[in-house]
C-alpha cells in the first residue's frame, strides 16, 4: 500500500542527492585537485604535485588582504544588527494588520536587482548628487563634498543590500517571543533593560546569530560594491579571486585562495550550528 | 561537446559566432551584413581581453569564430596557436588599411589578425579646477595639488605601461628589477588616486568626481561634447597607444564567413559608421578619407605620422604576467 510514497521518495531523493552530486561536489574536488597542481604557460595547469600554493597564502599581502575582507564584512553586519533589531522588534510589535505592508517595504527592494540598486546610490553620493544638492541647497556646506570612493560609501552599499537578510529571521524570532513572559518579568520588578537584557535577548539569540550570518557571509563576495563605490582602491577577496583566474592565469592558486575562503565560512558555520544548539531553547 | 550550444540550423544557411567587446559595433552593421549575405550572425559580447581569453582558451580556440583581442591579446594567442592564419585572398578590402598600423610587433605582417579600432591613452583635465595649461606630462601626475582627485584605468597593463614610460623603461619589461622599480613610483602615485575605474570614465570627469587622469582619446572627446570643461592632453613623446583586432579562432567552425564579415567591416563605409558610432579611430585610410574633415584633421585623434610612429602597443608578457598581477595586488593592498 506505501509502495508509490516510497517510490516518489527515492526518486525526490536520488534527484536532489544526484544534483548535489554532480553540481556541488564534483566541481568541488575539482577545485581542490586544481589547487594542488602548478601553474603552467601552455594550460590551465599541470604537474607537478605541490602545496606551494597554499603556501603563498601566507603571504602578508594575502593576509591582509583576507584581513581587510572580514574587517569590512565585520563593520556591515555591526550596523545591520544595530539597524535592523530596533526596526525588526517595531515591526513585530505593530498591529497585526500592518505588519503585511511593512513586510512588504523590507521585500520590496529584492524586485530590483542589487547591481543596480548600488549604481543608483552612486548616484545619489555623487559629486553633482542628490545629497550634495541638497546640503548645498541647505547651506549646510558650500562645496560638494567627496562620499563616493570612500570605505564609508562602500559599507552603505553592504549595508543597504543586506539589511533585510538581517530583518527578516529577527523578525522571526522576535514575532514568537510570548508577551506573557515580559508581562511576567515586569510584574517582577524588572525595568525596561533587565527585560531585554534577560527575557528578550536570550529568545531571540538565534535570530541574531542567523542574521548576523546571512550578512556576513555574502558581504565577504559582494566585490561589485567595492568597485563601484569603493573605487576599487581596496583588494578584497573576492577582487583577488577573479585577478588570479583572469589576469595571472594562476588557476591553482586561485582555487587554493577560494578553498581557504570556503573553509573559513565553514568554521562560521560549524560555530553557529554549535551556537543554535546551545541557545536553543529546552521547551518544545 | 564543445559545440553542444550551437543551434541547428537548416542545411545551406551559413552562420557565423562573433564574439566582441560590448558597446563596440552598431546593431545596424550586423543587421545589413546578414541582409546582404544571408549569413546568420550569433553575436555575444564581453568586457575585458581576459574574460574571453578564458573562455576561448578553455574551448580550445573554437566555440566562436571571430573575436577581437587587444595587441598583446592577439601576441599571447597566436603564440599559443589558438588563431587561424587569415586567407588575404578573400580579404579584398584589406588594402584599406593605413600602413601605419600594419606588421606590427605583436603581429608581425598580420599573418592573425586585421586591426578594428585604436586610440591613444593621455590625461583628461578638468579646466574648471585645473589649469589644462598647467600640466603636460604624465610625471606631473605625482604633484600633490591632486591629492585623491585622480583618476586611473582598472587596468594592469594601461597603469604599468605609464609608470614604465615615466620612468624612461621599456614598456613592455618583463625585467623584475623593472617591474619592481615601477611598482615603487606608482606607490608613490596612489595617494593621489581616488579610484580605479574602466566603466565608463567620462561621467567621472562630467561629474566632477575627479580632476584629472588617464583616459583614452576617444573617451575624452565624447566627454567634451558635453561638458566643454574636459580637456585631453596628449603628453610630448610616444602615445601610450592600444589597438583591438579581428582575428580568427583555431578550431572555428565557420572560417569563410568570418572572413566575409571581417572584409565587409573593412569596407570604407561600414568603418567609418561603426568609428562614428563607437567614438574612437578607425585604422582604416579609406574610411577615414570620407570622415568630417573637423575629425580627420584633429591632431587628438588622428595624430600626424611622425607622433605615431614613436608610440608603443603592449605586447604579450609571457610568463612575467604573474609578477605584474603580483605587484598590482600588493599596489592596491596598500602594502
Amino acid at each position: 500500500m506505501s509502495q508509490r510514497p516510497e517510490i516518489l521518495k527515492t526518486v525526490t531523493v536520488g534527484l536532489l542527492a544526484g544534483w548535489l552530486l554532480s553540481f556541488v561536489l564534483a566541481p568541488t574536488l575539482l577545485v581542490v585537485g586544481l589547487s594542488l597542481l602548478s601553474r603552467s604557460p601552455a594550460g590551465f595547469a599541470g604537474g607537478p604535485v605541490t602545496l606551494d600554493n597554499y603556501r603563498r597564502l601566507a603571504d602578508p599581502i594575502y593576509l591582509h588582504v583576507f584581513a581587510e575582507s572580514f574587517a569590512t564584512a565585520f563593520i556591515a553586519t555591526l550596523l545591520c544588527l544595530l539597524l535592523g533589531y530596533p526596526f525588526a522588534y517595531g515591526l513585530a510589535r505593530a498591529r497585526p494588520g500592518l505588519r503585511p505592508l511593512l513586510l512588504t517595504l523590507v521585500i520590496v527592494p529584492f524586485w530590483t536587482s542589487s547591481l543596480v540598486r548600488i549604481y543608483a546610490i552612486r548616484g545619489l553620493l555623487a559629486a553633482k548628487g542628490a545629497l550634495n544638492n541638497l546640503l548645498l541647497a541647505a547651506g549646510l556646506i558650500d562645496q560638494p563634498v567627496r562620499l563616493l570612493y570612500t570605505q564609508t560609501a562602500e559599507i552603505v552599499g553592504l549595508v543597504h543590500v543586506l539589511l533585510p537578510f538581517m530583518i527578516l529571521p529577527l523578525y522571526a524570532s522576535l514575532e514568537k517571543l510570548d508577551p506573557r513572559l515580559l508581562e511576567a518579568a515586569r510584574d517582577l520588578g524588572a525595568g525596561p533593560f533587565r527585560r531585554f537584557r534577560h527575557v528578550v535577548l536570550p529568545l531571540t539569540l538565534p535570530g541574531v546569530v542567523a542574521g548576523c550570518l546571512l550578512v556576513f557571509l555574502p558581504a565577504l563576495g559582494l566585490f561589485y560594491v567595492g568597485d563601484v563605490l569603493g573605487g576599487s582602491r581596496h583588494l578584497l577577496v573576492g577582487n583577488l579571486l577573479k585577478d588570479q583566474f583572469l589576469e595571472a592565469q594562476d588557476w591553482p592558486f586561485g582555487a587554493a585562495a577560494s578553498l581557504v575562503l570556503i573553509g573559513l565560512l565553514l568554521a562560521f558555520l560549524a560555530l553557529y550550528a554549535y551556537a543554535a544548539k546551545r541557545i536553543a531553547p529546552d521547551d518544545g | 561537446m564543445l559545440v553542444a550550444f550551437l543551434v541547428p540550423v537548416a542545411a545551406g544557411q551559413r552562420e557565423l559566432h562573433f564574439f566582441n567587446w560590448s558597446d563596440y559595433l552598431p546593431p545596424a552593421v550586423l543587421e545589413n551584413f546578414t541582409r546582404e549575405t544571408g549569413i546568420q550572425v550569433h553575436y555575444a559580447t564581453y568586457d575585458s581581453n581576459e574574460a574571453m581569453y578564458a573562455k576561448v582558451k578553455l574551448l580550445e580556440g573554437g566555440g566562436y569564430d571571430l573575436v577581437v583581442p587587444s595587441t598583446y591579446m592577439v601576441d599571447r594567442m597566436r603564440k599559443q596557436g589558438l588563431l587561424r592564419p587569415l586567407d588575404r585572398s578573400l580579404l579584398p578590402h584589406f588594402g584599406n588599411l593605413d600602413p601605419h598600423h600594419l606588421d606590427l610587433p605583436f603581429d608581425p605582417e598580420n599573418r592573425y589578425s586585421v586591426p578594428y579600432l585604436w586610440g591613444m591613452t593621455g590625461i583628461g583635465v578638468n579646466a574648471e579646477r585645473i589649469d589644462p595649461a598647467s600640466l603636460h606630462d604624465w610625471a606631473d601626475l605625482w604633484q600633490p595639488r591632486f591629492r585623491r582627485a585622480l583618476l586611473l584605468p582598472n587596468d594592469m597593463r594601461e597603469v604599468f605601461h605609464m609608470a614604465m614610460r615615466v620612468l624612461g623603461l621599456p614598456v613592455n619589461s618583463t625585467d623584475p628589477a623593472h617591474i619592481d622599480a615601477a611598482y615603487r613610483k606608482l606607490r608613490e602615485l596612489m595617494p593621489n588616486v581616488r579610484l580605479f575605474s574602466s566603466d565608463a570614465p567620462q561621467i567621472l570627469f562630467i561629474t566632477g568626481e575627479v580632476d584629472a587622469g588617464m583616459i583614452w582619446n576617444g573617451v575624452a572627446y565624447l566627454a567634451a561634447r558635453e561638458t566643454p570643461a574636459i580637456r585631453f592632453v596628449q603628453p610630448p613623446g610616444g602615445p601610450l597607444l592600444w589597438m583591438d583586432n579581428l582575428a580568427i579562432l583555431r578550431n572555428a567552425t565557420n572560417p569563410d564567413e568570418a572572413h566575409a564579415l571581417i572584409d565587409y567591416l573593412l569596407r570604407p563605409e561600414v568603418a567609418r559608421l561603426i568609428s562614428e558610432t563607437v567614438g574612437y579611430a578607425t585604422p582604416n585610410a579609406a574610411a577615414i578619407a570620407i570622415l568630417p574633415p573637423e575629425i580627420r584633421n584633429d591632431p587628438l585623434i588622428y595624430p600626424p605620422a611622425d607622433v605615431l610612429e614613436r608610440g608603443e602597443y603592449q605586447v604579450d608578457l609571457g610568463e612575467a604576467i604573474g609578477l605584474y598581477t603580483e605587484y598590482w595586488e600588493r599596489l592596491k593592498a596598500g602594502q
